[in-house]
C-alpha cells in the first residue's frame, strides 16, 4: 500500500525522517518496498484569476491577472484553455522550481510574464487523473499565497509498505499511524469519529442481510449533494496511494477507505429501490453491468447487493453502473458493511476482479470499522454541505472480544526474556489493548478494529512487536535426546558422495516434464504443456543435459519418481545416473564402458548396503535389449543399467555413446556390517584354465561352477579375459579363467590344486559344455 | 720372497689409490672384485699362505685378515662419501612444478546439495534429526494441519500444482512437521529439507521448483531466543564467522509469533550502497521463522501449555545464490560443467 508521510504524519509526529520510519515500520512488521521521492517542487502558490483577457499579440495566449497573495497582482501568460476569471490555481513564480524546469521572468510576444500556471502535470501528478486539458484547479476557498506543495505534500515522500495478510486494519493511514504512535510512544492524533447523524430521527434507509457472508452492514442516507471535482488536496491523496480520483463524493469515499481500511461504497439514492438494501447470493443467470463498464451474468456463488429490483453492485468488490454516483446525483447512500473474506474473495475471483476493496474485504474487516469509517466519510460529506440522515445497522452488532486470561510468564516461556507487569501492559494498551493485571494473571482485551489477536501468542508477538525483536536475546538449545532417525538422508547423502568419487557430477533436472509417459500423474493446473506430467524416471532428463555438451561427461542426480496407481500416487526416491562417453570401435561382444557403469554401481550398492548384488541379464525400456543388466540384492531388484537404446540414442542427436542407469533407493537394505576373517598364514597357489565354451555361456556360470567343484579350498575363481577370433570356433568363445586355492591348516600342496582343477575341468565340460584348449 | 708385510702393505696402499679413484658406485664395485672377489688379489695372497712353515701361518693369517678389514672400511667409506655425493647432485633438480597435475576421476556434488550438507550437518551436531518425506502431499498436511484451514486466504499464498482434489505438490516442507509430531511426542528435534513446488513463472530468480530446509524443534522450555541462536549459528556456519541475524515480525498461519529473518549481505558485509546481492540495503531475506502455533501443536496432540517450539523455512537455491553469488537460478538446472565445475 502506497501512503504519503504527509498524510501520516497528519495523525502522529513522529520523530524521524522518511528512511528512519521506513526502518522502524520494517521492524514493526510492515516492511517498505520502497521509499517514492517526490521531485523537487518549490515556490508554487495559491493564485486567484481576478481577470482574463487575449493576449494582444497572440491569438493562442492569455493574460491573466492573478492575486498570488502579494501586494500586487501578476500578470501571467498562459497557452491553457481550461482557465477562466474566479478559477483558484497553482502559479508557479518567478523562481520557481518544477520537476523539469525553473520558471524564470520571461517576455512572451511583448508581455513580460511573472509566472506560470500549473498544469497537473508540470506538478508530477497523473494529468489522466486530473485536469487532462489544463491548468490544475484549486478548492475555491484556498487563500492566495498560500504554498502549494505543503498544502497537497507534493513533494513529501510516498512509502509503499507491504502489509502482511493477518493486519487488514493496517491497510490504513490511520492503522499505520497507530503503530508508529505506540513504537515512539508519541500521542495519536485521531480525527472526529462521532457520526453527526446519530441523532437524526429519521433513517430513511434500510437493510436486510439474506447473507451470513455478512456479518454487519451500516447503511447511512445523505442529502443535499452535488457531485463536482474533489478537493484538490484529497485528489492529490487518493493519486498518490494509487487511487483515481472520481468526484467529491466517490473521493470521500475512497479516502476513508485508505484512512481507516474500511472499504465504503456510495450509491445514488434515486436508483435504490424504496431505500431497502438486501445482501443475497446472486440470481442465476442475473446479469449487472458493473463500473467498469462490463457487464457481468451472474451465478449464486457471487454475493450481491441488491435492491427489489435486482443486483446492484457484487458485494465488497464492486458497484454497478446503474446506481454510480454521478453528476445529476444529489442524494446518497452510503455502505459500510462486513462481508466474510472468503465469499469476497470467491466473487472477486469468480470475475477475475481484484480491487481495493476486495484486497481489504477479502482478509476479512473486524465490524468495528464500519461504524468507525461511516462516520468519518459523514463528517466529511457534511463538511461538503450535505444533510446527515440516522445511520442505520444491519446484523451482528460489533461485540467486544472476550478478555484472554493469561499467566504471567507467557512472555518468558515464548521469548526467553522477561518483563515485568507494567512494561507489558505498556505495550499492549500503546496498541489499544486493554490490561487488568489480577493475582498471576494478565486478562487482555484486544482493540476493537483488530481482530487477529485471540490467543496469548498474538499479545506475546506484539509485546515483542512493541520491545522490537532485536531486544530477544540469542540463546544456543539443549536439545535431549530422541528417537527419530536420519537413515533415508544418511543413505542419499551417501549415495551421493559415492557417486561424486566415482567421477560423476550431480545435476538438478525438472520433475514436471511435457511428455507424458505410461501411469504419469497428470497436474490439474499445469504452468504450461510442457511440465504437465511428474515424471515417472530421471534418465531421459539427464541424458537430454549430456546431449547438449560437446565432450564425454558423467551425470546423477537424486530425486522422486512418480507413478499414477489407481488414482493413488506411488512416490519413490532414486538415484538415476548417465553417461557419455567417446564411442569404441569395438567387436559386437564386448562393451568396456557397460563394465565400467557396472563397476560403478555394484560399487555404489557395496558402499550403501555392505553387500555384492548380484548381476543378471535384463530388458529395460529405453536400454538396448541385449546391453542391459539388474543388480539384485538378496533378490530384490534394486538397479538396472545399460547402453542407451540405439534407437533413443539416436534421438539426443548426442556424438557419444550413452549409458544409464538408477537405483531404487527404498528399495536398499539396511547396511551390513562387513566382518573380518584373517588370511591363511599358509601361501597360496592358483592354476590358469583356458576355457573354450559357447557364446551364450555365461562368465557367471563359469565361475560359480568351478569355485563349486573346487569346494573349501577355493579363495577366487575369475574369468579373466574372453576371445572370439579366427582361432575360435564359430559359435563359441574362449575364455580365460585363473582360480585360486589355499588351506587354513597348511600349504596346498601341487597335487590337490591339480586334483581339484581337475574336477572343475570334469564339471565345466558336463554343465557348460567347456573344453579345454590347448 | 717378499715379506708378507711388504705386500699387504704395498697391496693396501694401491687399493687405497683405487678406492679413491673410483667415481661411482659401479667402478668401486669393480674395484671390491678385483682385490676382493672370489678370484681377488687377496685371495690370490691367501693362497700362497700354504707355501709358508706351517708355524708361520696362524700369524701370516690374521695378517691378511686384518688387511682384509681395513680395506673394507675403506669400501665403506667411500660408498658412503658416494651415495652422500649422489644424493647432494639430486638435490640440484629442477622440474617445472606449474605443469598441468594429471586430473583425478572425481565428480561434484551440486551447490543446493552442498548448502543443505552444510546446514544439515549443522543442526546433526547439534542433535537434530535429518528427514526427508514425500512431493505430493494431502492437503491435510499441507494446510490443514497447519492451522491453514480451506478458505484460508493464506492457502493462495501458496500457489500450488493439484493433483486433484485434496493432493498437491508440497508447496514448502512444513508437511515434515506435522508428519514427525505425529509419529514421535516430544522433544522433537528435526531438520527436514527437500524439493518443493510453486507456480511461478521461471525467470532468473523463480523456479516453479526448489528446495526447502525446514527446521522444527519442540520441547519444554524451547523460546524464540533459541531460534535466535540456532540460526545465527547456521548463517555463520553457511556465510562466514562474522555473519549478523536479523528478526523482523511478519505473519505465517503456523507459527506465532512470527519472524521474516535476514542476514547482513555477504557479498558487500552491508556497506555498499549498490551492491548487486543486497541490493544496497545491506540484508539478505533468508525466509519465515517463528514459534510453532499453539493450534499446530494441538493437532498431533502436544499440549501447548507444556512444551514449546520454534520452525523455519528456507529456501535452499536462496541460500546456494548467495553462498556461491550466483547470477540466475537457472544455473542450478542447466546442468552446465563448467558451472559445476567453477563452485566444486
Amino acid at each position: 500500500m502506497r501512503i504519503p508521510i504527509s498524510w501520516l504524519r497528519e495523525y502522529v509526529d513522529v520523530p524521524a525522517e522518511s528512511q528512519a520510519i521506513a526502518e522502524r515500520l520494517a521492524m514493526l512488521g510492515f516492511p517498505v518496498a520502497e521509499i517514492v521521492r517526490r521531485p523537487a517542487i518549490e515556490n508554487v502558490v495559491v493564485g486567484r484569476i481576478s481577470s482574463l483577457e487575449r493576449h494582444p499579440n497572440a491569438d493562442r495566449l492569455n493574460l491573466c491577472r492573478v492575486d498570488a497573495g502579494a501586494d500586487a497582482p501578476l500578470t501571467i501568460v498562459t497557452a491553457a484553455t481550461n482557465v477562466a476569471a474566479g478559477q483558484v490555481v497553482p502559479v508557479a513564480t518567478i523562481g520557481a522550481r518544477l520537476p523539469h524546469l525553473q520558471i524564470e521572468r520571461r517576455t512572451m510576444r511583448g508581455i513580460a510574464s511573472e509566472g506560470m500556471l500549473c498544469s497537473p502535470d508540470e506538478l508530477a501528478l497523473p494529468p489522466e487523473w486530473f485536469e487532462a486539458d489544463g491548468i490544475m484547479q484549486l478548492d475555491a476557498e484556498s487563500t492566495p499565497g498560500e504554498d502549494v506543495v505543503a498544502l497537497l505534500g507534493l513533494a513529501d515522500d510516498v512509502l509503499d509498505v507491504e502489509i502482511t495478510g493477518n493486519r487488514v486494519d493496517a491497510m490504513s493511514v490511520i492503522g499505520l499511524a497507530r503503530e508508529l504512535a505506540a513504537s515512539y510512544r508519541v500521542p495519536l492524533r485521531l480525527p472526529s469519529f462521532e457520526n453527526p447523524g446519530r441523532g437524526e430521527p429519521e433513517p430513511l434507509a434500510r437493510v436486510a442481510l439474506e447473507s451470513s457472508d455478512c456479518s454487519h452492514f451500516v447503511l447511512q442516507r445523505f442529502d443535499g449533494l452535488r457531485a463536482t471535482l474533489g478537493a484538490a488536496r484529497t485528489r492529490v491523496r487518493l493519486a498518490l496511494c494509487g487511487v483515481r480520483p472520481i468526484n467529491n463524493v466517490v473521493d470521500v469515499s475512497n479516502y476513508v477507505m485508505l484512512e481507516t481500511a474500511q472499504p465504503l461504497h456510495v450509491y445514488d439514492a434515486t436508483h435504490v429501490a424504496e431505500q431497502r438494501l438486501i445482501v443475497r447470493d446472486a440470481r442465476p443467470g442475473e446479469r449487472l453491468l458493473t463500473l467498469d463498464g462490463i457487464e457481468r451474468r451472474l451465478t449464486p456463488a457471487a454475493l450481491v447487493v441488491a435492491d427489489e429490483q435486482g443486483a446492484l453492485g457484487l458485494a465488497g468488490v464492486m458497484g454497478g453502473a446503474a446506481s454510480e454516483v454521478g453528476a445529476q446525483t444529489t442524494a446518497i447512500l452510503l455502505e459500510a458493511a462486513t462481508f466474510a473474506g472468503a465469499r469476497v474473495r470467491r466473487t472477486a475471483q469468480l470475475f477475475g476482479l481484484r480491487t481495493e476493496a476486495s484486497t481489504r474485504h477479502e482478509k476479512s474487516l473486524a465490524p468495528a470499522l464500519a461504524e468507525i469509517a461511516a462516520s468519518r466519510a459523514a463528517q466529511m460529506l457534511l463538511g461538503m454541505g450535505a444533510r446527515a440522515y440516522a445511520p442505520v445497522a444491519a446484523g451482528e452488532q460489533a461485540t467486544p472480544r472476550a478478555a484472554v486470561s493469561r499467566r504471567r510468564d507467557d512472555v518468558t516461556r515464548l521469548l526467553g526474556i522477561t518483563l515485568d507487569d507494567a512494561r507489558i501492559a505498556g505495550d499492549l494498551t500503546a496498541l489499544g489493548c486493554s490490561v487488568v493485571a489480577s493475582d498471576g494473571h494478565l486478562e487482555i482485551g484486544a482493540p476493537a478494529w483488530r481482530n487477529d489477536l485471540a490467543i496469548a501468542a498474538d499479545f506475546v508477538e506484539e509485546v515483542a512487536r512493541m520491545e522490537g525483536y532485536d531486544a530477544i536475546v540469542a540463546a544456543m538449545p539443549t536439545v535431549a535426546s530422541h528417537e527419530i532417525s536420519s537413515r533415508e538422508y544418511e543413505l542419499e547423502a551417501g549415495a551421493a558422495r559415492t557417486m561424486c568419487a566415482l567421477g560423476y557430477h550431480e545435476t538438478i533436472t525438472y520433475s514436471l516434464l511435457g511428455a507424458r509417459s505410461d501411469n504419469a500423474v497428470e497436474l490439474r493446473n499445469p504452468l504450461s504443456e510442457d511440465h504437465r506430467y511428474l515424471r515417472t524416471e530421471i534418465a531421459p532428463a539427464l541424458l537430454a543435459q549430456l546431449a547438449r555438451l560437446a565432450h564425454p561427461y558423467r551425470l546423477f542426480e537424486i530425486g522422486h519418481v512418480f507413478a499414477d496407481e489407481g488414482g493413488l500416487v506411488a512416490e519413490t526416491p532414486v538415484l538415476a545416473f548417465a553417461v557419455a562417453v567417446e564411442r569404441s570401435g569395438e567387436p559386437p561382444w564386448r562393451d568396456v564402458e557397460f563394465l565400467r557403469c557396472k563397476g560403478d554401481i555394484e560399487t555404489l550398492v557395496r558402499v550403501l548396503t555392505g553387500r555384492r548384488p548380484r548381476v543378471e541379464r535384463a530388458e529395460r525400456r529405453g536400454l538396448h535389449p541385449g546391453k542391459c543388466a539388474a543388480l539384485l540384492v538378496d533378490d530384490v531388484p534394486v538397479a538396472a543399467f545399460g547402453r542407451v537404446d540405439p534407437r533413443e540414442e539416436r534421438a539426443y542427436a548426442a556424438p557419444f555413446a550413452l549409458y544409464a542407469g538408477s537405483i531404487r533407493l527404498d528399495r536398499l537394505p539396511e547396511p551390513l556390517v562387513p566382518r573380518y576373517r584373517p588370511p591363511s598364514r599358509y601361501p597360496s597357489t592358483y592354476r590358469d584354465l583356458a576355457l573354450s565354451v559357447g557364446a551364450e555361456v555365461s562368465a557367471e556360470s563359469v565361475e560359480a561352477t568351478t569355485t563349486q567343484a573346487i569346494g573349501d579350498i577355493c579363495t577366487a575363481v575369475r574369468v579373466f579375459d574372453e576371445y572370439r577370433g579366427p582361432q575360435v570356433e564359430r559359435g563359441r568363445k574362449s575364455l580365460a579363467v585363473r582360480a585360486t586355492m589355499r588351506r587354513f591348516d597348511g600349504t596346498i600342496t601341487d597335487e590337490e590344486a591339480d586334483a581339484a582343477v581337475a574336477r572343475a575341468v570334469e564339471a565345466l565340460h558336463k554343465r557348460l559344455g567347456a573344453t579345454v584348449r590347448v | 720372497m717378499i715379506e708378507l708385510a711388504t705386500l699387504l702393505s704395498a697391496l693396501r696402499e694401491r687399493f687405497a689409490a683405487a678406492v679413491e679413484a673410483a667415481a661411482d658406485e659401479r667402478a668401486l664395485d669393480e674395484v671390491r672384485v678385483a682385490y676382493l672377489g672370489r678370484n681377488g688379489e687377496v685371495t690370490t695372497i691367501r693362497r700362497s699362505i700354504g707355501k709358508l712353515p706351517p708355524e708361520r701361518r696362524p700369524g701370516a693369517g690374521k695378517e691378511i685378515n686384518d688387511a682384509v678389514a681395513v680395506m673394507e672400511a675403506l669400501l665403506q667409506e667411500r660408498h658412503a662419501q658416494l651415495e652422500a655425493r649422489d644424493v647432494e647432485a639430486s638435490l640440484e633438480q629442477r622440474i617445472d612444478v606449474t605443469f598441468l597435475g594429471t586430473p583425478p576421476q572425481f565428480g561434484s556434488l551440486h551447490p543446493v546439495r552442498r548448502v543443505i550438507e552444510d546446514a544439515c550437518g549443522y543442526f546433526e551436531r547439534h542433535g537434530f534429526a535429518v528427514v526427508l518425506g514425500p512431493e505430493v502431499e494431502p492437503d491435510y498436511y499441507n494446510f490443514d494441519a497447519l492451522n491453514i484451514p480451506p478458505e484460508h486466504p493464506a492457502r493462495e499464498g501458496f500457489d500450488s500444482f493439484w493433483v486433484n482434489d485434496s493432493l498437491l505438490l508440497r508447496p514448502h516442507t512444513s508437511p515434515m512437521q506435522i508428519r514427525t509430531m505425529q509419529l514421535h511426542p516430544p522433544p522433537v528435534a528435526i531438520v527436514a529439507p527437500g524439493r518443493c513446488y510453486r507456480r511461478d513463472a521461471v525467470d532468473a530468480r523463480h523456479l516453479f521448483q526448489f528446495h526447502q530446509i525446514e527446521g522444527l524443534l519442540v520441547a519444554s522450555g524451547v523460546h524464540f531466543g533459541h531460534l535466535k541462536g540456532m540460526l545465527t549459528g547456521l548463517c555463520r556456519t553457511l556465510f562466514g564467522a562474522y555473519q549478523q541475524v536479523r528478526f523482523r515480525p511478519s505473519f505465517f498461519p503456523f507459527t506465532e509469533p512470527s519472524a521474516e529473518v535476514d542476514t547482513t549481505c555477504p557479498k558487500c558485509g552491508g556497506r555498499a550502497s549498490a551492491c548487486s546481492m543486497c541490493g544496497g540495503s545491506g540484508w539478505i531475506e533468508l525466509g519465515g521463522a517463528g514459534m510453532v502455533h499453539p493450534n499446530v501443536l494441538r493437532e498431533v496432540g502436544y499440549d501447548p501449555e507444556v512444551v514449546s517450539g520454534w520452525a523455519f523455512g528456507f529456501g535452499a537455491e536462496r541460500l546456494a545464490l548467495v553462498r556461491y553469488d550466483v547470477d540466475d537460478v537457472r544455473r542450478f538446472v542447466d546442468g552446465d560443467p563448467d558451472f559445476f565445475e567453477q563452485l566444486a
